[in-house]
């Protein structure tokens, strides 16, 4: 009844509305399958592909044993490399002649998936996504051939100055906790992993009661709430052991790691903020003015703009389940390198000494706000915001509260939020290149975490 | 590659993205057709369009393509030059990207820095790119706003005029992107060179970001020469795809792009050629910063515009040898033969002349490079003398009619098709039917292709290029193994690295 409800209502909804705004951002329908699994779900019959995500939450890297790093990612590369009858190559050609895009993912706090297909594919689609969450084979041919090819893609990151200082930013920020260690695995631990560790994690991370599921396009509430049970009905339940929360380890402290390049890379973090936080709109409003826009942004203008001393500088929020921080990143020529963190340093200042301006609260509000359909133009894109909203534990409304939320922020909000947030002796600051006027607090000899 | 004008966020995601495009792109739409040549035989008009564009012509010239999209009440606005980093003066390298910056520096009505903060105040996103054959210029925003930013856009095609003091910071701002892009990594910089030698006196050799030391050098001046000569109507494409119709746009563009001047001024597109060369080129590049070995072939084939029909059986080929983990190489070298932990290969129709077909593999822990080489070979020698199957073929050409259904779920995806194909010499019919004309293609003329292109025992005007990027370390084994007809070596200078942008999916810092 709630169902056929909810379909009359989608249909009005998506006669399209042209050159005016829309009522609602969103129109996200939660269904249910017979077997009580939930989904969010977007209804779009103009392009016939069908875009299904999913996560389980908290079964991601933060839980790989430090002898066994990069866990999880093989678990995500190997999954869709057989299962059930069909062996590796078998299963790679049904997805590929039936142009089904069947992807896994692990970052630090979830484990996840995506389907993508065409709707005259589905049901094969939704079986193949079903045998590889259910009887995935990992047969040691594709598992020696992942875990090989990990091991090149983290050799061939060694030469890539940013990937080095991401993972000395991890190293430094996060010390002591899992978050620091390498989610994408080390050279000897991916060694280590066999097909074993790949089973018990299937076993034990991957249930019903830690899953959420968005889907977005041509399909019905009807047609969904039965594929639920069909992909997902027979998963059993998990205990999962979280990771403690965190906080910003190393405040305060410069590292550098020294390389022969031109250019210094400089990655830094700071403790930030929840999304679910009542402050975060507000937060949201500070970064934008202060590093987040781009163009027009307080960093860009003084970094880049004024001065041309980086191609792009910008801030933004670090979401994790366990730590929540506020980061700025950007590179410059060497020689530059103290200056660039002065400006930033005083950039600091200023927003905590002088409330933004009317102007700028204006243009950031009027961006936040505006800027959100943008988002919501492909299948794929929809559903992914369906699955982060849920993700976070978030409203189904929550795309409308958060118009009203960055509405309602004033100036001193932004100051208030700005004061709670904002402290530039908390950064750890990583350097990677041959930066000149610095001092370090600590030097890296080598990456940790790597080989 | 492509340049842009800012990263989004971080910048190898950026490109990364733009990848992405040029990746749908190119699935979707060879985007090239060889419009004006003979091969008249190709330009079918079979099977469904693709996007059901609407095209309008202004009296001035300016070419429109409108893509309706009625899902979200949003749009995106490009504009596309027909010119780019291969239209260059001698010496002056980097001028068509520098030109790109400025184009945000301020014009006749607009401040330095305005235009991207106006798109943003109205909840918009701005960004430009610029290509050996094209530049672009776009924007995505609410329906509401395009009449804004069409103004906007056609205020700077004829009215730049930025103050002297952005001319020289913002010199300074494409300096540090080619650090970062380029220099920070021996991956950036091999790239350059392996096209610096396929591309022998033509100026798809020299790199859209320039060269270092020619970059220092640009003036206003040589912004300007530049802008006068080749921006105009009558060298641009308007392209809005999303939530209007044809008959919105073409009212709006009248009025606000009709107004401008033709500009009579504008040259025919002319480069010069490379002569035959007689070497086999082999491109070694050795880094004590590399830890995995890298081997790329690239051999010269021609471009959409050049020869659709070619292009078309190209794109089969690349399909069948290098379409992911069921391809021949993948399955070859990397699942069978373990020398290898990835290979592939790819194929750009989208260019205006000659373009590049390219053979990668990363070698396995204790493989040479050279044994790789051979199996390359290996695999070419097997498509050149049996050719493809019924079953590969039939498998290919449903994979990529599937992918032309993808490239609609995008508002900008579509829009950057057009843009591609139109400034590189193709036609709206050669986006729109291109899954047709993919049906044509036959095995004999996917054989036949790879037998005048890709056959390792062929004599070609144009050899390919085979490149390795090791580690110091490796050096003596290497070295004494290479064949030495001519071998380009790049020493590592002693401030050298770099980083590419296309190890996006390393970045494991980003949830």
């Amino acid at each position: 009844m709630r169902l056929a409800l909810l379909i009359i209502f989608s249909v009005l909804l998506i006669a399209p509305a042209p050159l005016h705004a829309r009522d609602k951002v969103l129109d996200i329908q939660e269904v249910t399958s017979p077997g009580g699994i939930k989904a969010w779900l977007v209804e779009d019959h103009s392009i016939p592909v069908i875009a299904l995500k999913f996560s389980f939450k908290g079964a991601g890297a933060a839980l790989d044993p430090a002898s066994k790093q990069g866990l999880s990612r093989i678990v995500s590369n190997t999954l869709d490399e057989g299962a059930g009858d069909l062996d590796s190559q078998s299963f790679q050609k049904e997805l590929r002649d039936l142009s089904i895009g069947l992807h896994f993912g692990s970052g630090r706090d979830n484990f996840g998936g995506n389907l993508k297909t065409l709707t005259r594919n589905k049901d094969r689609a939704f079986e193949l996504m079903h045998l590889a969450l259910t009887k995935p084979r990992f047969d040691p041919e594709p598992v020696g051939r992942m875990i090989a090819s990990n091991q090149s893609r983290i050799r061939s990151s060694l030469s890539d100055p940013d990937w080095m200082a991401v993972r000395l930013l991890n190293d430094m920020a996060f010390e002591g906790h899992p978050y620091a260690l390498n989610s994408g695995g080390t050279l000897s631990t991916l060694q280590s992993i066999t097909s074993i560790d790949l089973d018990n994690f299937v076993k034990f991370r991957l249930g019903k009661n830690n899953l959420i599921i968005s889907a977005a396009g041509d399909i019905t509430p009807e047609e969904l709430a039965t594929t639920l049970d069909t992909i997902f009905g027979e998963l059993p339940q998990v205990a999962l052991q979280p990771a403690p929360n965190l906080e910003t380890q190393n405040q305060g402290k410069t590292a550098v790691y020294e390389r022969d390049i031109p250019q210094t890379v400089i990655e830094m973090i700071q403790p930030g903020i929840a999304r679910t936080d009542p402050d975060f709109h507000t937060a949201q409003i500070m970064n934008y003015v202060l590093g987040g826009s781009g163009f027009g942004s307080r960093l860009m203008e003084e970094v880049r703009e004024k001065r041309g001393l980086a191609y792009g500088i910008y801030s933004g929020f670090y979401l994790s389940d366990h730590f929540k921080g506020f980061s700025v990143s950007t590179a410059t020529a060497n020689a530059n390198t103290k200056h660039v963190l002065d400006i930033i340093k005083a950039e600091w200042s200023k927003m905590l000494n002088k409330p933004v301006s009317q102007e700028e609260i204006d243009n950031a509000k009027s961006y936040l706000i505006g800027s959100l359909p943008l988002s919501l133009t492909s299948t794929d894109s929809i559903a992914s915001i369906l699955l982060s909203l849920q993700g976070d534990g978030l409203p189904i409304d929550y795309l409308e509260q958060r118009e009203n939320g960055i509405k309602a922020a004033s100036i001193e909000d932004v100051t208030r939020v700005t004061k709670r947030i904002l402290d530039p002796e908390k950064f750890v600051t990583i350097l990677v290149g041959k930066p000149e006027g610095v001092t370090a607090s600590k030097t890296y000899e080598t990456l940790p975490n790597v080989e | 590659m492509i340049y842009g004008l800012f990263p989004a966020r971080k910048p190898s995601k950026f490109i990364f993205m733009i990848r992405l495009f040029i990746l749908i792109v190119f699935m979707i739409t060879p985007l090239q057709a060889y419009a004006q040549t003979e091969v008249k035989a190709d330009s079918s008009t079979q099977g469904e369009k693709v996007f059901n564009a609407e095209t309008f012509k202004l009296d001035n010239g300016l070419e429109i393509v409108v893509i309706p999209n009625h899902r979200t009440p949003v749009v995106t606005h490009m504009v596309w030059y027909k010119v780019g980093g291969a239209d260059e003066m001698q010496g002056k390298s980097g001028i068509a990207h520098f030109m790109e910056h400025l184009m945000f520096k301020g014009s006749d009505g607009l401040a330095s820095g305005e235009f991207s903060k106006t798109v943003k105040k109205l909840g918009g996103n701005d960004n430009a790119f610029t290509g050996q054959d094209y530049t672009a210029y776009f924007q995505s925003i609410a329906v509401e706003h395009l009449e804004k930013v069409m103004t906007m856009e056609a205020g700077r095609m004829r009215g730049m005029n930025p103050p002297l003091q952005e001319v020289e910071s913002e010199r300074k701002v494409i300096l540090e992107e080619r650090r970062q892009r380029t220099d920070n990594d021996p991956r950036g910089r091999f790239g350059e060179q392996m096209n610096a030698a396929l591309y022998v006196n033509h100026p798809y050799g020299t790199p859209v970001i320039g060269w270092f030391h020619e970059m220092e050098q640009l003036s206003w001046d040589d912004a300007k020469t530049f802008y006068d000569k080749w921006y105009g109507p009558n060298n641009a494409v308007l392209i809005v795809s999303g939530d209007v119709t044809g008959a919105q746009v073409h009212e709006l563009a009248k009025k606000i792009y009709g107004p401008l001047a033709r500009v009579d001024s504008i040259p025919v597109r002319s480069r010069t050629i490379s002569p035959p060369l007689y070497a086999q080129t082999k491109v070694l590049q050795r880094h004590p910063a590399i830890r995995q070995a890298v081997i790329q072939r690239n051999y010269r084939v021609p471009s959409y515009r050049q020869n659709a029909k070619d292009s078309l059986a190209l794109q089969v080929i690349e399909e069948i040898m290098g379409g992911g983990a069921t391809s021949r190489f993948y399955k070859s070298l990397v699942i069978e033969q373990k020398l290898a932990t990835g290979a592939g290969m790819s194929y750009r129709a989208d260019s205006w002349d000659d373009t590049t077909l390219s053979v990668h593999a990363t070698p396995a822990p204790g493989k040479h490079p050279e044994e790789i080489e051979r199996a390359i070979e290996q695999e070419l020698r097997k498509l050149v003398s049996e050719g493809i199957t019924a079953e590969e073929l039939q498998d290919s050409k449903t994979r990529m009619q599937a992918a032309a259904i993808y490239a609609r779920d995008s508002l900008s995806g579509p829009a950057m098709a057009f843009g591609h194909a139109l400034a590189t010499g193709s036609s709206v019919d050669d986006v729109e039917y291109w899954p047709g004309r993919i049906e044509e293609v036959t095995a004999e003329q996917a054989q036949d292709v790879a037998r005048r292109f890709l056959d390792p025992d062929g004599k070609y005007d144009h050899p390919p290029v085979t490149g390795y990027l090791l580690p110091s370390a490796e050096k003596e084994v290497a070295l004494e193994n290479m064949v030495q007809d001519e071998v380009v070596e790049i020493e590592p200078a002693a401030n050298d690295n770099t980083e590419d942008g296309q190890s996006a999916n390393t970045k494991e810092a980003t949830p």
